[in-house]
Parts: structure tokens; sequence; C-alpha cells
């Protein structure tokens, strides 16, 4: 009896193991690796949504050498131990090649499991510098990464008469990175970086550092991490009086930051990847996506959708689901055509050129800044 | 700025600051004077407080404004209905505890942190909420130092509530009972004192004030999120231990303490912001070493 | 209840010793022949699961033998982990030597935190160590040598015997036979005079005293034994993953550590092991109830506490 139960409990749990791990048979398989749980699943779920959008259109207009292609998602849940059993499940159901990607940390341990199998990953979000170090030949990062950030943030600072400038970040991979490398980079220009901080993540309090930051007069404050904490800065710094520019990296680029700092936000620039509504090409991908999920698609899902559009295309240039013959389709490719820009890809896999754009808030939006 | 205007700024803030830890460090005290619990899930009570708060001033904000008067509507209901949710830990959670071990006790208070901390993630899908008033920024400028009237406000209101709360507890005939609760649990029920009704008030009390700092809070930063509890309950609790776990004033003056501390180590070189926490948490690993009972606490000689 | 008479004759038929000899060569055979029948993904998921068990059997000698509240365990997996790291990657040393090196860091960590902190309340105890633990993910945060915020990458895999360590069932073995050793040794310590002075020290700890066992002593034996298996698993978490970052560290980790062992029973070694299952198969089969993960384990655990403090799997039957 004892020994029927123990039987019964080792099947199932097997059995519903067996059933999460199944694919499908015959088709083009592509991996999606996206966080579609915890913290970061709002914009994981837009990707993914953004991603079946472009499949559905691909297989619409005949599919890919003539078959459809199919998707498998892999939940990353933003979180390295979470994507490394994500990405063991997308190689073991052989999938052709992999599109996502959205936080660093989690994108990082997966590039090994992904080059060890030969299979190419188009990074569409992920875009730490850290990547490109870790990069084994098959991964392709279609956003820009951190030193193009750098390279508008320093731009903006220069063209405002910035001399003083404090950094602030929030200790994670992502906001460190970012302002690191403009630390290096406005120092090397032979300017001074009167202040360089660290917010403890949750921390709502931070009229000290306020105060040492206003105590050392900068001319523009860069903010490089996410929009909840940054909210909390730019309230509290105009709340003590500090007037000058303002500055916040591309992880802040979200609405709520307008609505929890106010009025506070008002003239604050952000440097973002290009978003649905700054992009003349995007018209017909927000029309399809509104029509099919009833929402606006997030900051996130027009590279995710061009990541998909670029994966079918390389595998269509490559005549073959040979991975080896893809990657090399993807390494080749020259200004593929996408809603986000024109993509060409540099000697280490990373986008050729820049398409961060800058914005403003007016109004409580964000516009264009022009 | 001058290196004055720099330092009273700083005691400002650090006042300011301080004055959020001692409402929810008293909470701790208070708690743990009667019945010896860490109660983790203090911090979340906090949170739960500003939550309510926002709540309530949303639905009554067309009647009163979300100025002060819905403001201070929202906070004596929030305290109101946090302080209810606390005696409904209590009996539901620790009553059942008080004579397990004290690591099973560690742990449902721990276990009520998560249910606390998870379930509002779970209703407001772990996002970010604005706390929108119509309080404007202005206020007192002095010099180069400036205080905004609602931080103003604020400090004065955490005040009130502590003063009103000493009183109660050194004036009143319940706050007697609470005090000889502290002292001797069995010999306060044999003198027929309810001590149950009086824990049962201990929790509604402390609850109740860190639901007003978590209002407070919410209205003075801006934003609420789930997660807003863990780093000011541990805060709280390093600022009951700093002023004597135990005692009413003991968390008053640790709250200050602490703030002070923390606004005047960002200012410190070589430390910096990003080693501030380094710096509380290994202050309170020293405390509890060379000095348990902290500034204002008794020594008392107890098993473990 | 049908559930627990059930439950009585399961654990009547394994009093004998032969009986439960034959579970556990069943159950290992079982363990050992898995990854012939499984993919990749089932096996990745596995072999996370006997990586937490290793880590919840570790804490378990703290917080189930010794009785003592340790919430900040992650900080001796971390100190393991970044051990590693370090040496492998940026001195370039072979893995198989840190891995003394990493298990004496961790030691050392367990005495530095312990020695002056164990003659406190229980619960200031808990404090401090979860003030310890995050007090080393912050400086695996702020410092360069341990990568800052986006850890250290590029760690490389170990060989052994010229086999590249590599592939999902290598590490599924290699975590296998750590877990093995883990229970061996938690089994090992459970019946030792060390283990039955932690059963004493945790029920009555003034008699333990005036009985002549050195209380301190003996709680710092259950914090640097609890220590080194953190260690020893964050040495080979570090190759598997080859990056760490001070992101996996968190008190958030701690938390889900001693979820594992209270669940399926502190103190005892098949409960600790069925929580840590518990722990990581959960979220891969309840996906859709994604963010609720935390708020039924909550849920869970406060339940356990309340009505059934000795954890899922039954109580012993021999009591001292």
């Amino acid at each position: 009896m004892i020994t029927k139960q123990v039987k019964a409990i080792a099947v199932g749990i097997l059995a519903s193991l067996l059933i999460v791990g199944q694919g499908w048979a015959a088709d083009v398989k592509i991996g999606i690796m996206v966080p579609t749980t915890g913290s970061e699943a709002t914009a994981g779920k837009d990707m993914e949504n953004a991603i079946k959008l472009a499949v559905d259109e691909i297989n619409k207009s005949g599919g890919v050498l003539g078959k459809n292609i199919v998707t498998i998602t892999g939940d990353d849940g933003c979180d390295p131990q979470m994507a490394t059993a994500a990405a063991s499940k997308l190689v073991s159901n052989d999938v052709v090649g992999v599109v996502g990607g959205y936080c660093s940390g989690a994108t990082l341990p997966t590039l090994k499991i992904y080059g060890d199998a030969g299979i190419p990953f188009v990074v569409a979000a992920a875009n730490s510098t850290k990547l490109i170090d870790a990069n084994p030949g098959t991964a392709f990062q279609i956003n820009s990464t951190g030193f193009d950030q750098v390279n508008s943030a320093v731009a903006l600072f220069k063209e405002k008469g910035v001399k003083k400038l404090a950094i602030v970040n929030q200790g994670d991979g992502y906001s460190e990175d970012l302002a690191r490398l403009t630390k290096e980079k406005w120092t090397g220009m032979g300017n001074e970086v009167v202040a360089y901080a660290v917010v403890n993540k949750g921390e709502q309090d931070q009229s000290s550092l306020v105060t040492l930051i206003k105590s050392k007069r900068p001319d523009a404050v860069f903010w490089t991490a996410y929009y909840s904490d940054g909210a909390l800065l730019i309230k509290q710094l105009r709340q003590a009086g500090y007037h000058k520019l303002i500055a916040v990296g591309d992880g802040s680029n979200s609405p709520k930051l307008l609505e929890i700092a106010g009025k506070a936000a008002e003239g604050v620039y952000c440097f973002s990847n290009p978003t649905a509504d700054y992009l003349p090409a995007a018209g017909d991908f927000i029309k399809n996506y509104k029509a099919r999920y009833h929402q606006a698609p997030d900051a996130y899902g027009p590279l995710a959708y061009d990541g998909m559009k670029l994966m079918a295309d390389a595998i269509t240039r490559a005549g073959s689901t040979d991975k080896a013959a893809i990657v090399k389709a993807l390494k080749e490719t020259k200004d593929f055509n996408g809603i986000t820009g024109a993509i060409s890809f540099t000697d280490k896999n990373t986008l050729a050129k820049s398409n961060f754009v800058v914005l403003i808030a007016r109004g409580g939006k964000w516009m264009l800044n022009k | 700025m001058s290196n004055l205007d720099i330092i009273l700024q700083q005691l400002a803030n650090g006042l300011i600051l301080g004055s959020f830890y001692a409402l929810v460090a008293l909470g701790y005290t208070m708690v743990y004077g009667i019945i010896k619990l860490l109660n983790f899930a203090h911090g979340d009570l906090y949170m739960v407080g500003g939550f309510v708060g926002f709540l309530v001033l949303s639905l009554i904000s067309g009647l009163m404004g979300s100025s002060w008067a819905g403001i201070l509507c929202s906070m004596v209901f929030s305290m109101l209905a946090v302080g209810l949710l606390g005696v409904i830990i209590q009996r539901i959670a620790y009553v059942p505890m008080l004579r397990a071990p004290r690591l099973s006790i560690l742990i449902t208070a721990l276990a009520v942190s998560m249910v606390l901390s998870n379930g509002v993630m779970a209703i407001t899908d772990g996002e970010y909420l604005a706390f929108n008033t119509d309080l404007g920024y202005e206020g007192l400028d002095l010099g180069n130092v400036f205080i905004s009237y609602t931080q103003l406000v604020l400090v004065v209101s955490a005040s009130l509530l502590m003063i009103i709360l000493y009183l109660f507890v050194h004036k009143t005939l319940y706050g007697k009972a609470m005090r000889a609760i502290a002292i001797d649990q069995d010999a306060c029920r044999l003198m027929g004192i309810n001590v149950n009704r009086i824990i049962a008030l201990t929790f509604f009390i402390g609850s109740s004030l860190a639901a007003a700092a978590g209002v407070m809070a919410g209205v003075y930063y801006g934003s609420l999120h789930f997660f807003m509890g863990f780093v000011i309950g541990l805060k709280a609790f390093t600022a009951a231990v700093i002023g004597g776990i135990g005692s009413i004033p003991g968390a008053m003056l640790g709250g200050l303490v602490l703030g002070l501390l923390e606004a005047f180590g960002t200012q410190i070189p070589f430390i910096g912001s990003e080693w501030k926490d380094v710096f509380s948490f290994g202050l309170l690993i020293l405390l509890l070493i060379f000095k348990p009972t902290g500034l204002l606490g008794k020594t008392e000689i107890e098993r473990m | 209840m049908a559930g627990s008479s059930r439950l009585t004759s399961v654990s009547d038929w394994l009093r004998p010793q032969q009986n439960r000899m034959i579970v556990l060569l069943v159950l290992a055979g079982v363990a050992m022949l898995i990854p012939l029948v499984v993919n990749n993904y089932v096996l990745e998921v596995l072999t996370n699961a006997w990586f937490y068990t290793i880590l919840c059997l570790g804490l378990n000698i703290v917080v189930g033998y010794a009785g003592l509240l340790d919430l900040g365990y992650a900080a001796f997996f971390a100190v393991g982990a970044y051990t590693t790291g370090i040496l492998t990657s940026k001195f370039g040393v072979n893995f198989w030597l840190t891995i003394p090196v990493a298990v004496s860091c961790s030691m050392l960590a367990g005495l530095i935190i312990g020695g002056p902190t164990l003659r406190l309340r229980s619960d200031y105890l808990a404090i401090v160590t979860l003030g310890f633990g995050e007090i080393v993910r912050i400086i695996a945060r702020n410092l360069d040598i341990t990568g800052g915020a986006s850890g250290l990458i590029g760690i490389d895999r170990p060989s052994i015997f010229g086999l590249e360590l590599s592939r999902g069932i290598h590490f599924y073995y290699v975590f296998l036979l750590l877990a093995i050793l883990a229970c061996f040794v938690s089994y090992r310590l459970q019946n030792s005079r060390l283990g039955r002075a932690w059963q004493y020290v945790r029920e009555d700890e003034d008699a333990a005293e005036a009985m002549g066992i050195g209380r301190v002593a003996v709680k710092l034996y259950a914090y640097v034994i609890g220590a080194m298996f953190g260690g020893v698993a964050g040495c080979f978490f570090a190759v598997k993953m080859t990056a760490i970052s001070p992101e996996t560290f968190t008190f958030s980790q701690s938390v889900l550590i001693l979820l594992g062992v209270v669940l399926g029973g502190m103190g005892k070694i098949p409960g600790v092991i069925i929580g840590a299952f518990a722990l990581v198969l959960f979220p891969e089969v309840f996906r859709g109830l994604g963010s609720m993960r935390m708020l039924i384990f909550g849920i869970v655990m406060l339940v356990i506490m309340l009505y059934r403090p000795e954890g899922i799997w039954p109580q012993k039957q021999r009591e001292m």
C-alpha cells in the first residue's frame, strides 16, 4: 500500500515535470526568454506580446523557409537562478534561436548556456556592458548599450554648459554600470564629478544625500537607476531648492516617475531607448498591438518585435535552420530595417548605431526633446 | 552653503527622519516590553498603514479634498484599521504561541511579515503607487536652511503622538497595568488584571502608531510600495535597541539618534552613502554585543 | 482522520532499520537514474533542488539542531561563492584548490559573527544575523574585487580527470553527491555526542549548562558547521552559474532557505529534503501563481507553525 502511494506521488511529480518540458514537433521553434513573473513581469509580458505579434505577422505572410514559426516561453523571473532553468528549458526543447532578455543580471548567466548549445540569441532589451564581455559570440544585442547612453548623456550635459556633475545610482548592476561609465567619460573629458553616490533600494528618505549634493553645487544631477526611487530623489531635490538640470537614465523612462514626482519632474531629461511613441515607423505596430492586446505597448515592445523580425530575416538569409548558419547570418546583418531604426552589428555583436533618444518631461508627459 | 548651513540642514533632516524611526520604534519597544516578542511584522504594519491611508484619502478626497483635513481624516482611519489588524494578528498568530519555544514564535512573526508584505504585493501587482496630495512646497527659509511646512507639521504631529502615548502609559490606569505586566505577568493575573486585554491594547497602540508613521511617510515622500516596511522596520528596530528595548523614552531617543547619525554619516568622506547601511547595522551589532541594554534600558537578568 | 492514520502506518512501516534502508536505496537509485530519462530542463530544476537541499541541511544544523534562528544564512553561501569566484577568475587558481580556502573562509565568517553574538538572547541573535547578512551583501556590492554591483563573470568551469564539468548532467551528479554527503554528515552529527548536546541546549539551555555543557561552544560548533555547508554549496554554485552577483545573496534568499527547513520539519533530515524540493518545484509546477508564490509560502509557513510546528514529516517516535 505504501509503495503504491509513493509510486503514485513519484509518477505524478515526474509527469507534471515532463508535461511542462514537452515541446512541439516540426515547424521552426523559437524560444522567448523574458520575465513573466516577479517584479519585472509587466515589462516581460509586454515583450512576449510584441514577439508573438511579430510571429503572427511572419506566419501570415508565409512563415520562414515555408514553415510556420512557433514559440515557447522560458520565464527568467529577472533572477539569475530562474534564468538558467529557463535557458535549459529552451535548449532542451531544441529551439533554433532565442529572442528576449530583459534584466541584464538574469540574462548574463544564460549567454554561456546558449553559447554552449550554439543557439543564436537576440538580446532585445538587456544592455549592461557586462554582457559584451560575457558574450560567447552567439548573442546579438539590438538595444543600444550603456556606452551609447553615456554618449547621449555627455552630449546633453555639454550642450547645456554643465561643468560640475553629480551622479547617483542604486547599487545594482545596471545603474552602477551606467554611473561608472558616465563618471569615467566625464572626468576623462577634463570635467568634474563633484558627487558620486548610492541610494539604497527602497529607502525613502534621501534628504541627507540631497543636502550633500546641494552643498557641492553641481550644474546637473544624473540619476542612473529606476523610476521609483528616482522620482523620490527628484522630488526631494526640487523641494530642497535645487533648480538646475536633472537627467535620468533609461530605467526611469516611465510615466510612473512623472506621476510620483508630480510637478517636481517638470523639465527633467530622460535618455531612452526608442519606445513606440517616438518612432515614426511604429504606427502600424502600435495599432496592431492595441487591437490584439487592448493596451498600448510598453517601453521594450518595439525592440522585442524587431528582435523577432530580425531572427526570422536571419533564418531566411541563412536558408536553413542550422544554428551556426543563423549565427553567421545575424553577424552579417546589414541595415536591417526595423521599426526602431536600422540594425547592423559591430564586431562585438552590439548595435552599430545608437538608437537612443532624449526625452523631456512637459506637463506631466514625456516629450521628444528638440 | 557654508559649513554651518550644512550642519544645520543635516540636523533638520536627521530630526525629521528620526521622528519617523521613533514612531515605528515605539511599537517594537512596547510589544517587546510587554510580551518579549520581536514582532517582525511591525514594519509591514507601517506599510499597510500607508496603503490604507492612501485608499481612504482617494475615497474621501472628493468630500474633503486631499489637503490637511483629508489627510488627518485618513490618518485617523488608518490608525484605527491597522490597530485592529495588529490585534487580530496578535489573536491569531501570537496568542497560541506564547508558551511555545522562542524560536517558534520568531518564525511565526517572520511568517506574518511575509504574508502581509506579499499579500499587499499580490493586491498591488508589485507596482509603486503615487500618493498625491495638494500640499505645496512652501516652507520656512532660514538663510540656507529650508524646512517645508509639511515637514514641520509631520514633526509636530509625531511629537504630539509621542507625548500622548507617554502620558497614557504613565498617567492612566491602563498604562499602569501595561507597565505592571511587563514586570510580572503572572502576578498581574493574580491581582485581577485582564492580561490578555492589556496585551491586545498594547498591540493596538503600537500598530496604530506604525500606521500613523506610514500615512505620514506616504504624504511626505509621495509613493507607496509593498516593500517599504522592510527597511524602516530594520532601522526602527535598531533605534529601539539604541534607546534600550522595552523603554518608551528610549525608543524616542533612539529614533532621533539614529536619524541624526544617518544624516551626518552621509556627510563623512570615504564612508559615503554606499556604506551607510553597513555603518548602521555594524553599530547595531556592536551595541548588542557590548551594551545590549541600550542608552536608557534597564539591566535585567532573565532566562532565555 | 484517514490522513493521519495513513501517516502513522507509513511511519510504523518505516520504523525497522531494514525497511528504512530499502526506501533509502530505492530513492538513491531513482535519483541516480533520473537523468537518463528526463530532459535538460527537468534536470536543471532537480539540480537546483539538490542545491537547496545542501543549503537547507546546513541551515538545519543551526536552526533545527541547535535551535538558533539565523536570518542571514545567505551570507555564508555568498562567502563560499565569492571566494571561489575571485580566486578562479582573478587569480587563475584551480577550482579544486579553492574549495578548502572557500570553506575555511565561510567557517571563519561563522566564527567571527558567531563568536561574540552567541551569548545574546535568541531574538537579538536573529537580528544580528540579519544585519550580518546585509553587511556581507553590501560589502560584495561595494568592493572592486567582488566585481561591484554587477558581480563576477567568466568563472571557469572545473574539470575532473580530464572531463570538463559543463553540461547540466554533470552538475546534477555533482549536486546529488554533495547532497548525499550532506545527508550523511547531518545524520552522523544528529546521533553524535555533539548532536545530543545541541538537543539539550535547544530544549533547556540552563539545565544543559548546569550539566556541564558549554553552551556557547556548542552553539558555535553548530554555527561553524552550518557555515561550512553553505560554503561548499557556494563554491559549486559559482562554477555552475559562471557568474555571481550580490542580488543572489539577499535577505529573501536567507528567508527562502529557512522556509525549506521549517516547511518539512526542523531537525529532521527527510523533512528538510522535502522542504527543499517543495521550495524549488512549487514555482516551476505552478507557474501561473508566479507573483503569489511568496504569499502562499508565507501562509503555509504560518499554518505550519500554528498547527503543526514539527513540520510535514511525522514526528519521531523515539524521543529522548
